[in-house]
């Protein structure tokens, strides 16, 4: 692949970036608005000789994903917040089981049914997981097409790299648009597989990948170990990207597409005096912690934008502990909160320190 | 300085494709620029559009309320997006669809007989890219020549021998003003 730019749309620009990296099988089972990713797949992978099946559910698709990674080969599946749903189950087995799934959420509006409106409703599924246990998964969130490309890139190496289960979580809006992005080449190299994958044993002792625990002492040992390769994962792979953030004084932070708005927001601010900066994590879990509360030990308040009620709000307000003001400036899904309202709510927020949600 | 576009008319019409070509066009010129889908439970026979917001810096935001320019291709779109434009804005639309009609005196009205253009040149499918001819001739930042880079590209090589009969329809949509 060249660096040259195409028109291209997130859904698309993640599935060809899934065959750049290497991955060998695609499981799904189509829903909106992340049916191209399935679709472009389903051509692409006939094409190279690769692997895809429609899966006949969520939950065939995500167990085939688990039982394709076991054998050291890339695989993903991709699908959508209701659908995502039913994939919580495996998603704790592979986070035990320290399998290298990745799962691509192009987020819509729950809860329940919803509809396939764009939404970010799913940070607390992504981050928290619906799983049962103590376990964590790296949540990485991309804000424009071209992120589409890179954090795919990074999703199949972090996964591999740590033998921890990815979520690559996007949204309806970033899956639908088109924007210039470049794949050039994937650019992580290739992680060592062979001391745990399962790939016959003949020539050498019988592996086996399960999570039963029948043994308190070795599961306690098991959760310790999980959460010590975490802290590793927390220690080298916490991404943020900031701007203007030296002199800020409001410090407006949001995920995924909403970015772009609140980047434009801080410069209509800052065209009115008021000394506005902006905050993007990129890693949604690991989740940059330590990097707020030195800014909120700065002294600079936060403003959280995002659409939802208020689910990364919770992270920045654990991350500030108290140290300065924290506020949401949100709608729970729908149309994305324009520049003037993320302006307007920001003016309202300093002016009284309250909590701005927009009307629909 | 950012300036975004609304493309509308109904299923087949060749919106989506159209706002693509533009949307193509400007990244060719080496703008910054993002293509946006209205995407819901649509109905055959229902309208369908996308916007295009195009930048010299970042794109502020992908979908916005109001537009600068909106380029109507039927008679529900143009009653729909016209009052989307912004003060001081153009609506574009395809008269052999769309009645003349003036419902606000703060924007620019532009009607072409897009489809009738198309129709004469044999084909009626072409309407959508005899409509960003028009529009390059009415809004200075739509270069004609690099919408036909655009078309090229949309194109493709499997498609190359329909690139001769789109430029004329592009060429069409830009020289019909003048005929009016």
């Amino acid at each position: 692949m060249s660096d040259e730019k195409v028109l291209i749309k997130g859904n698309y620009a993640i599935a060809q970036a899934a065959v750049n990296a290497g991955c060998q099988c695609y499981f799904g089972y189509p829903i909106t608005p992340q049916t191209e990713i399935g679709e472009y797949l389903s051509g692409k992978m006939q094409e190279l000789d690769r692997a895809y099946v429609c899966a006949e559910s969520e939950l065939g698709a995500i167990n085939m994903v688990m039982g394709a990674v076991s054998t050291g080969v890339k695989a993903m599946t991709s699908s959508s917040s209701c659908a995502v749903a039913l994939m919580q189950e495996a998603l704790s087995y592979a986070a035990s089981d320290e399998l290298p799934v990745v799962l691509v959420n192009v987020m819509r509006t729950g809860p329940g049914l919803g509809y396939i409106y764009p939404a970010q409703g799913d940070y607390n599924q992504a981050v928290y997981g619906g799983g049962n246990g103590d376990y964590k998964i790296i949540v990485l969130a991309p804000s424009t097409v071209q992120e589409c490309v890179d954090l795919t890139y990074r999703a199949f190496y972090l996964a591999q790299k740590y033998r921890n289960p990815v979520i690559l979580l996007a949204d309806g809006l970033l899956g639908q648009m088109m924007e210039p992005a470049s794949f050039g080449e994937y650019p992580y190299p290739e992680v060592d597989v062979s001391g745990w994958a399962l790939t016959g044993a003949k020539g050498r002792e019988a592996r086996k990948i399960y999570s039963v625990a029948p043994d308190e002492k070795k599961q306690i040992q098991h959760i310790y170990d999980l959460h010590k390769k975490f802290e590793v994962i927390t220690e080298n792979e916490t991404t943020y990207e900031e701007f203007n953030i030296d002199d800020a004084q409001i410090v407006l932070t949001a995920f995924g597409s909403m970015t772009r708005n609140i980047k434009a927001a801080m410069n209509v601010l800052r065209g009115k005096g008021i000394k506005a900066g902006c905050f993007r994590p990129v890693t949604l879990s690991p989740f940059p912690h330590k990097r707020i509360s030195e800014l909120a030990a700065a002294g600079k308040d936060f403003a959280v934008v995002e659409m939802n009620m208020g689910q990364m709000f919770k992270d920045v307000k654990y991350a500030v502990d108290g140290k300065s003001n924290v506020d949401l400036i949100n709608r729970p899904c729908g149309e994305w909160l324009s520049v003037e309202e993320i302006v307007a709510g920001v003016e309202g927020v300093m002016q009284g320190g309250k909590t701005y949600a927009a009307s629909i | 300085m950012e300036t975004n576009f609304i493309i509308a008319g109904f299923g087949g019409q060749g919106v989506l494709l159209a706002g693509t070509v533009l949307a193509n066009a400007f990244m060719i010129e080496g703008k910054n620029v993002t293509w946006y889908p209205c995407y819901g439970a649509e109905m055959r026979g229902g309208t369908v559009n996308c916007e295009i917001v195009v930048s010299d810096t970042e794109v502020s935001s992908v979908h916005k309320q109001d537009t600068d320019f909106a380029l109507v291709l039927n008679q529900q779109s143009f009653d729909k997006f016209v009052q989307r434009v912004k003060s001081g804005g153009t609506i574009v639309a395809n008269s052999t669809l769309v009645a003349e009609s003036h419902p606000r005196s703060d924007i620019k009205y532009v009607f072409a007989p897009m489809t009738k253009i198309a129709n004469d040149m044999g084909n009626g499918k072409v309407t959508n890219v005899v409509s960003l001819g028009v529009l390059s001739s009415v809004c200075k930042i739509v270069s004609k020549d690099f919408l036909a880079k655009g078309v090229e590209k949309v194109l493709g090589e499997k498609k190359k021998n329909l690139l001769p009969l789109n430029l004329e329809a592009l060429e069409n949509g830009a020289g019909s003003l003048a005929l009016v």
